[in-house]
């Protein structure tokens, strides 16, 4: 029984490895995984090449969309040249626009229509196709409205006249856009010099002591690799001018007080029956034996430095922003 | 059959009966800190929404645990489901070896039942330490489902040690009784897995939500019945059974090669081909139940459809593809090698490359993507972004058109198989009364469900598809295939009455074939292009023409061939090792499928924890690549396949090492 069961477990092995080498295959053609350019349509930079990185990146349009030979996709209407509906987006708008002012007795322009398209779907379906859009301002998509302004602008452009004054979006969406506005930095940032200043622990950042992006960085503080994807650049901003304002779950600071009256305070790594692991500003290990512990606290502010502020100029600052938002 | 010792019964009840009440605590203390109130929070502190694993990932402990909880899940029900069918088949067939072989593999369940409710423990204990803030949601809205959960475990454990202890008392008058206590035991076990199924259908697709407050208002029943429950259930149920079938196929291969005797040569070699029949007999509906839940998918969400045919997860549908195409030709070839040992199957040999070549062929087209990305000069060779003739194989209707072929390819080679050693044909006549009942009515449901579908397309509203008027001309061709196919099925029957089966047979399979594979899968292209929503529909009818194939076909051959003239025996126990190798590998293969259609479920809703509801704000929510994920899944399999060999070991510790009545 024993060879066999050899022969059976090596085979097995050896079956579970091909599979997965046809993964890896699969990701080296697909070229998924690779790093997607950072999204960060702000009000300066509304263009429809913004809307294009929006349209095949975060909006998901391309899911349903294809643009001329661009993409795949059939299941909404081809919006550039060549698709059943022969003209491109920016140029068949002007006739929808006039159907839709003949069904409604409302004026239409171009704009008009490409803009109700984005913020009611299902207003007026294209014939053949299923009104099964999502809004792209509602979850889980959740387009900010200059994301949405972005993309009329490409699709404007796809045929069409670019024409960013004309794009009025509903009062209520951008009133409900603006409440949750992104921050909008205003001086656009070198993410090299960023990536710099992030892993240089001579620099004023310095930021790698503590955070690790992929295999590079020290573990003290959350990783970093997607951070962008994961979080808002307001909460980046935020997280890096005050930390303590929102501390990330497992990275609180604790301050223990020990029997002998030594104080050791940071971020508990590691802990058992016996003793405690505490790891300080700088990495370093720190054990505690649970039965020298005279009263543990937990702390309200970050391990991380509070004085950014102080310490970065505003360029630095906006080329580390520009590193950060780039992770995802 | 031999009497099993007493000792170790005791044993495995005290093991079973502590892990049940561990499971028991488990739930209990995950109900308890999960639906308290949030005191942390209440007191000012912030209460963590996310903990690592020891400065790991969360996630990854998450997956692999719930994951090895699933497979283990999958393993103590499909297998009750396959006893209960094999120990019905011997039972009414008087066959004592299908008993034997139920019993058999029911003495594994209770090994199998405490890990699956170990790893159930660690799965919650994970989840309230790692995803607090995710669980106190969930708990929130299903706390209710987890007490009954619970004394289910309960029910189900019980009624396992009666079904398995009782085997030997309940013989004779009392067998009834038994089989009916394996059907209650399914009961339990269906049961569970629906609790268990709303709670993750839940996570994708989420009801009585107010939609400003985001806030959970509805009932429990609401977010029971959530659109993707029943959907995913019979996905579920058919994938157990096929994955239930696929390890004793393994468990038999094992065995098979380090048998000494003959005889247990010959009854792990039975063995195994029923396991291939009856993993192969769910595999065959598989593809449709999964093309229900991925319509459901779209109709929950159009992103997350998208996502999963068009976007992110598209390609980890080419390696599904792979992965069922190891399964249907693996199942095919395993047929083919067994036909070696029937006397008289040498004359359907011939066949055997056609069907390969379908299969392959079939394959292809179900491999092809739509477009994948290319470089300027690939496009510039290629005149495009998509190639001019690969590019229609890409689309659904040509792969909807191949998952038939290869549906109806399996189910030819399996009649050859079945007619292997058979020689002339009985007459109908002798099948007297019986047979022509068997012949009406089965002839009667096969022409009521496709009129039902032909009239259901004939009366179609083009508005609930959000098409004119003039375009529901465009659901007429389907209709009236499905309605030829309803003649077919009288000419045929007529056919079968004047003792032309075979013929009647063939002519069934040319005509479905003809309208589903090729007149739909070339109108599917025009469906596309004119009515795009009405392909779902086209998609049904063609699904509907091969199961009624099945069907009258399965009705023909068996009033053909029940008691007609055999032209040799089976040599059970004279099968090559690579045969065993391939149950082996279809084994591994649907192991490593369910893992990867487990990550696409749960990675369909991307950064969210429960869909446009609860986001994932954790510094693990990204998507993992291909390589990533099958990296992931392949420890997960071979940690799996590992331990289901520790719990046959532990289950035939002790055993006798006695294989009496061998199959003839």
């Amino acid at each position: 029984m024993r060879r066999p069961f050899l022969g059976v477990a090596v085979f097995t092995v050896v079956v579970v490895l091909a599979i997965a080498a046809v993964g890896e295959m699969i990701t080296r053609v697909s070229g998924e995984g690779g790093r997607r350019p950072a999204v960060a349509v702000s009000a300066g930079t509304i263009t429809p090449e913004a809307g294009e990185t929006v349209f095949w990146g975060k909006g998901k349009c391309s899911t349903c969309h294809a643009v001329g030979t661009r993409g795949g996709a059939v299941r909404g209407p081809n919006q550039g040249e060549g698709g059943p509906l022969g003209l491109p987006i920016g140029a068949r708008a002007g006739e929808r626009a006039r159907e839709r002012a003949r069904a409604t007795g409302k004026p239409y322009t171009a704009t008009d229509y490409l803009v109700e398209a984005l913020a009611d779907p299902g207003a007026y379906v294209v014939q053949g196709y299923k009104n099964e859009m999502p809004n792209p301002f509602q979850p889980p998509i959740r387009l900010g409205s200059d994301e949405v302004r972005a993309v009329i602008a490409y699709l404007q452009s796809l045929g069409g006249t670019v024409d960013l004054a004309a794009i009025k979006l509903p009062a209520g969406l951008e009133a409900k856009s603006r409440a949750a506005a992104e921050w909008k930095p205003y001086v656009a940032g070198d993410s090299e010099k960023g990536e710099k200043l992030f892993f240089d622990v001579d620099s004023s950042a310095g930021c790698g002591k503590c955070h690790r992006v992929g295999t590079r960085g020290g573990s003290v503080g959350p990783e970093l690799t997607t951070v962008a994807g994961t979080r808002d650049p307001v909460f980046i901003v935020e997280s890096i001018l005050e930390p303590s304002k929102v501390i990330a779950s497992g990275y609180e600071t604790v301050l223990i007080i020990t029997k002998s009256d030594q104080y050791v305070t940071g971020i508990v790594k590691r802990e058992d029956a016996t003793t405690v692991e505490v790891a300080d500003s700088q990495g370093r290990i720190q054990q505690v034996a649970r039965a020298d512990i005279k009263q543990r606290t937990p702390q309200t502010v970050s391990m991380m430095p509070g004085n950014f502020k102080e310490i970065l100029t505003v360029e630095e600052f906006h080329d580390l922003l520009a590193f950060v938002l780039g992770l995802r | 059959m031999t009497p099993r010792a007493r000792e170790r019964p005791r044993g495995r009840t005290r093991r079973t009966a502590a892990s049940l009440v561990a499971f028991a605590c488990v739930l209990a203390a995950a109900v308890a800190l999960a639906a308290g109130p949030p005191a942390a929070a209440a007191g000012g502190a912030a209460a963590a929404e996310y903990r690592s694993f020891y400065g790991t990932s969360a996630r990854l402990v998450v997956w692999i645990v719930a994951e090895l909880h699933l497979m283990f899940g999958a393993f103590v029900l499909g297998v009750p489901i396959f006893a209960s069918i094999v120990e019905v088949i011997g039972w009414r067939g008087g066959d004592p070896r299908y008993d034997r072989l139920a019993h058999e593999f029911t003495g594994l369940l209770a090994a199998a039942f405490s890990t699956t409710a170990a790893f159930g423990g660690l799965l919650v204990f994970a989840l309230i330490g790692l995803y607090p803030r995710f669980m106190t949601f969930l708990t929130s809205v299903f706390h209710e489902t987890y007490y009954v959960y619970a004394l289910l475990f309960f029910a189900e454990g019980f009624t396992l040690y009666l079904y398995y202890y009782g085997w030997d008392r309940m013989r004779g008058r009392l067998k009834g009784l038994h089989v009916a206590l394996g059907i209650l035991l399914n009961v339990w076990g269906t049961v569970l897995m629906l609790i268990a199924n709303a709670w993750v259908a839940y996570m994708m697709a989420p009801t009585g939500i107010d939609r400003k407050t985001l806030e959970f208002v509805g009932t429990t029943w609401q977010a029971v019945a959530n659109p993707l429950w029943i959907p995913l259930a019979i996905h579920r149920v058919l994938g157990n059974v096929a994955f239930g079938g696929f390890i004793v196929g393994a468990y038999a291969a094992v065995r098979f090669l380090g048998a000494r005797t003959e005889a247990a040569r010959a009854h792990y070699d039975w063995m195994g081909y029923v396991g291939n029949f009856v993993g192969l007999g769910a595999l065959i509906p598989l593809p449709f139940a999964g093309y229900y839940l991925g319509r459901e998918i779209y109709s929950t969400s159009a992103v997350m459809g998208n996502n999963m045919m068009g976007g992110a997860f598209s390609w980890t549908f080419i390696l599904q593809a792979v992965l069922i195409g190891i399964l249907f030709i693996g199942g095919n070839y395993y047929l083919w090698i067994g036909m070696g040992r029937i006397e008289g199957a040498e004359r359907y040999r011939p066949w055997v490359k056609y069907i390969n070549l379908v299969l392959l062929l079939s394959f292809a087209v179900w491999l092809t993507p739509r477009n994948v990305p290319l470089t300027g000069e690939e496009q510039t060779a290629l005149g495009g972004q998509f190639h001019p003739l690969l590019k229609y194989l890409g689309l659904m209707s040509a792969k909807n058109a191949a998952v038939n072929f290869i549906i109806l390819s399996t189910f030819f080679s399996f009649l050859l198989y079945r007619r292997g050693n058979k020689g002339r044909p009985r007459p109908f006549a002798a099948h007297g009364r019986v047979g022509l009942l068997v012949l009406t009515a089965g002839a009667a449901v096969a022409i009521s469900i496709l009129l039902w579908y032909a009239r259901a397309l004939l009366t179609l509203d083009p508005k609930t598809l959000d098409l004119t008027a003039a375009q529901a001309g465009y659901f007429k061709p389907p209709a009236y295939l499905l309605l030829g196919q309803a003649v077919m099925v009288l000419v045929t029957a007529t056919l079968a009455l004047r003792d032309r089966g075979t013929l009647a047979q063939a002519l069934f399979f040319a005509s479905t074939t003809l309208a589903s594979v090729f007149v739909l899968g070339v109108y599917g292209f025009v469906v596309m292009e004119r009515a795009n929503p009405f392909l779902r529909n086209v998609a049904v009818a063609q699904w509907l023409m091969v199961m009624v194939c099945l069907l009258w076909n399965t009705v023909l051959d068996v009033l053909v061939f029940r008691g007609a003239e055999t032209a040799g025996g089976i040599r059970w126990g004279r099968m090559p090792a690579r045969s065993q190798y391939t149950l082996i590998l279809l084994c591994v293969t649907i192991v490593m499928l369910m893992g990867l259609m487990g990550f696409i479920r749960s990675g369909l809703r991307e950064d969210w924890h429960v869909y446009g509801v609860l986001q994932d704000t954790s510094p693990w929510a990204w998507t993992p690549t291909t390589a990533y994920m099958t990296r992931v899944v392949g420890a997960i399999v071979l940690g799996f396949l590992g331990l289901v060999a520790f719990v046959f070991w532990l289950a035939g510790l002790g055993e006798k090492k006695d294989h009496g009545g061998a199959p003839a």
